[in-house]
């Protein structure tokens, strides 16, 4: 018995020495509930960076702690990364799927020396909370507003807009009807649904009855957007030519399988399509798709947590695997590099992706799937949403 | 519970000192666990914080479904009234003081308490079940709607309390924040027991078991159970408050649903009508489903299914009441 505890306590602290390099990760985000794809996305990301880059930088060992947070509640989220901070004595915070769970964290950071490297979360003042985060996936401004750009180079005049009536939905109002109005277009309604909203025909018709010649429309992707587009379709808009346009949120590729043809041709901006044509894409999409399982679940946030775990194993480059958060942070700041969803870098200021957005409309493959294929880029895009904000 | 209370209301005299000791014991008990609690987990302070103010959630909840009979599931609106009161006074009126955030946040929850009452109790039984949904489903939808007071779905951020007396700042490792959830749940308890030992709190009891009888007696039922319900609001208030100061960010969760659900939840696999058990239901369900989270962040939820039906089926009156029941039958067998 006595020799078997020695034993048990030698393993222990031969181990502990032989990890005394291991740098822990600790990410957050949706793995299980309604939203547990989007979680697996993360995971997904994360896999695939590592599978491709190795789970080492330097003479340290990268670990990943991962922690459940189903839905948005920022109590839970701080709670969960005090621990990871505070018991598993993580280096770096990343992941988080929601606003406000990103929100709760920003606090902890210059305290606990940890810096936090949002790869979901896409309201703009997050980044403005502490010199500590860096986000790594988008803005729902930034994505919003190359549309009304689209909208008037496609001679449409008047928008309505639909949204549903939350956080990112009424961001991504603001943000089209910010732009569309310097462009000199005319927002003629704004509508604004409950979350919950089920039946969609009274708002086609309050769409018809504007006389727009195109909505501008913001859903939660999921089952919401379904019935939304099937609304759309049956109730003759689109045959009547009033064009459907939105960010990609609504037709992500986890949700096209579900969408079907409904969705043919579609109209969104983006940050990222899986279909995107590049080397880079191709390497990550096949490394992603293996630690995913079912390829028809890939969509966006994989390609933020693997960015997300770029700027993570630059940031431990250049702190030698000390614990700086200061110097993490910048020096990744300006740092530019060839992402899956093509170049990309992190402003210096904000913090924050400057990336491509693309048009993309949904179009039917030559298996019968449907995907987003990219007919437009517009190139370098910040995020219009912080300055708007000021 | 109820078997201690008939005795005791047969010899007052004798018991009545029996009863502060018990009581005694009872606060001891509870700091005891706090104090083990911290040194155990001086790691998780995080979690033990929330579990406190969730626990003050479910004793409020206590205080209406198990000492007055009245079904509710829509009682987080009054946690999340204190939660955005607190909050809503820290950032836009700079009540940045976290006693005064607590007073803001029981007046908030009161307030709630008042409203939220007032159109739960007209209905019964069922009907009264989905008033309480439908309340808590307006309160969501207000704060959703109030976005530059509340921020709307992106939660209310930017609260940051002063340090508690000048003194004690909230600190990274949650000691500040752990000790004073525990003063709060302290308080908060030795306030309850006298409350529900009182006559006002003997009148609720029996407006659960008859409340005809109780109208006959001459007592008005609703206004009796309207001033439980704000008594009531004020609790979830302070542990709305306590919330929105550790994690200095309140979000739509906290009027959800969801939540009440879930402390209802607790409060059964507890025992209802006792204080002990909705603190023992509430550590012991957030205790396990934070472990089991941990453990498999990607198939817990089917574990806490699985125990929440076991304690169903096999302790129908909560863990604090079976316990209760077998001690009981042990001391009758004993005599």
């Amino acid at each position: 018995m006595k020799k078997s505890v020695l034993a048990a306590l030698a393993v222990l602290a031969l181990s502990s020495a032989a990890f005394a390099d291991t740098i822990k990760v600790g990410v957050v985000g949706p793995f299980s509930g309604p939203f547990a794809i989007q979680g697996k996305n993360f995971k997904a990301g994360i896999d695939a960076y590592m599978a491709l880059n190795g789970s080492k930088v330097g003479d340290n060992d990268i670990e990943i702690v991962y922690r459940d947070l189903p839905a948005a509640d920022p109590a839970q989220s701080k709670a969960l990364a005090q621990e990871l901070v505070v018991k598993e004595g993580v280096q770096y915070l990343a992941g988080f799927y929601f606003t406000p769970d990103a929100m709760a964290v920003t606090p902890l950071l210059e305290q606990a020396n940890v810096p936090l490297v949002v790869m979901n979360a896409a309201t703009s003042a997050i980044v403005t909370k502490s010199p500590l985060v860096v986000r790594t996936s988008f803005t729902t401004w930034q994505t919003s507003a190359p549309m009304a750009k689209v909208a008037k180079e496609r001679g449409v005049k008047k928008v309505i807009t639909v949204v549903s009536d939350y956080g990112p939905g009424i961001d991504s109002e603001n943000a089209f009807k910010t732009t569309f109005t310097a462009e000199g277009g005319e927002v003629v309604d704004s509508v604004r649904m409950p979350l919950s909203t089920n039946d969609f025909s009274p708002i086609m018709q309050r769409v018809k009855d504007s006389g727009a010649d195109a909505v501008f429309a913001f859903l939660p992707s999921g089952p919401t957007t379904l019935g939304f587009v099937k609304a759309y379709n049956e109730n003759g808009l689109a045959k009547a030519g009033v064009q459907f346009l939105a960010p990609g949120d609504l037709t992500q590729e986890s949700d096209l399988p579900a969408l079907g043809q409904a969705a043919e041709g579609l109209l969104t901006t983006f940050h990222y399509a899986v279909s995107h044509d590049s080397a880079e894409n191709k390497k990550f999409v096949e490394a992603a798709h293996k630690a995913i399982g079912n390829p028809a679940e890939l969509s966006f946030p994989s390609v933020g947590a693997y960015d997300g775990m770029h700027v993570i194993y630059k940031m431990i480059e250049a702190t030698g695997g000390k614990q700086d958060a200061q110097k993490a942070v910048d020096a990744v700041k300006g740092l530019a590099w060839e992402s899956p969803r093509g170049p990309v870098s992190i402003d210096p200021e904000t913090r924050h992706m400057t990336q491509n957005i693309y048009l993309r409309e949904v179009a039917k493959a030559a298996d019968g799937t449907y995907y987003n294929k990219e007919i437009a880029t517009f190139e370098k895009q910040g995020d219009p949403g912080l300055a708007a904000a000021k | 519970m109820a078997a201690i209370e008939n005795t005791s209301a047969a010899k007052p005299a004798a018991t009545r000192p029996n009863w502060l000791v018990r009581d005694l014991v009872g606060l001891a008990v509870i700091l005891a666990v706090a104090a083990i609690g911290y040194f155990l987990f001086p790691n998780n302070l995080a979690l033990l914080t929330r579990i406190l103010g969730v626990a003050l959630l479910v004793l409020s909840i206590d205080l209406v479904t198990g000492f007055c009979g009245v079904a509710t599931l829509g009682h987080a609106a009054l946690f999340g009234a204190g939660a955005y009161a607190s909050g809503i006074a820290a950032v836009h009126f700079g009540i940045t003081d976290p006693l005064l955030m607590v007073v803001v946040g029981a007046i908030g929850g009161a307030l709630a308490g008042i409203v939220s009452g007032a159109v739960i109790l007209r209905g019964h039984g069922l009907a009264q079940l989905v008033l309480s949904i439908a309340v808590v489903h307006l309160f969501h939808e207000a704060a959703n709607k109030a976005s530059a007071y509340t921020g709307g779905s992106d939660g209310l951020s930017g609260i940051s309390p002063d340090p508690i007396f000048g003194m004690f700042a909230f600190d990274l490792w949650g000691r500040t924040a752990y000790g004073f959830a525990v003063a709060l749940v302290a308080i908060a308890f030795v306030v309850l027991r006298l409350i529900t030992r009182s006559p006002f709190g003997m009148l609720c009891r029996g407006i659960k078991e008859d409340p005809i009888r109780i109208r006959a007696m001459g007592a008005s039922v609703q206004g009796t159970l309207l001033k439980m319900y704000v008594i009531s609001g004020a609790v979830a208030g302070v542990g709305g408050a306590l919330n929105a100061i550790s994690t200095q960010v309140v979000g739509l969760d906290s009027l959800s649903f969801t939540l009440s659900a879930e402390a209802l939840v607790m409060l059964v696999l507890g025992g209802t009508g006792s204080l002990y058990g909705a603190l023992i239901g509430t550590v012991s369900f957030m205790w396990f489903e934070d472990f089991v989270s941990a453990a498999n962040p990607f198939h817990w939820l089917t574990i806490v299914g699985a125990l929440l039906i076991a304690v169903v089926l096999f302790a129908p009156r909560g863990l604090y009441g079976s316990a209760q029941t077998l001690l009981d039958r042990f001391r009758g067998d004993g005599k």
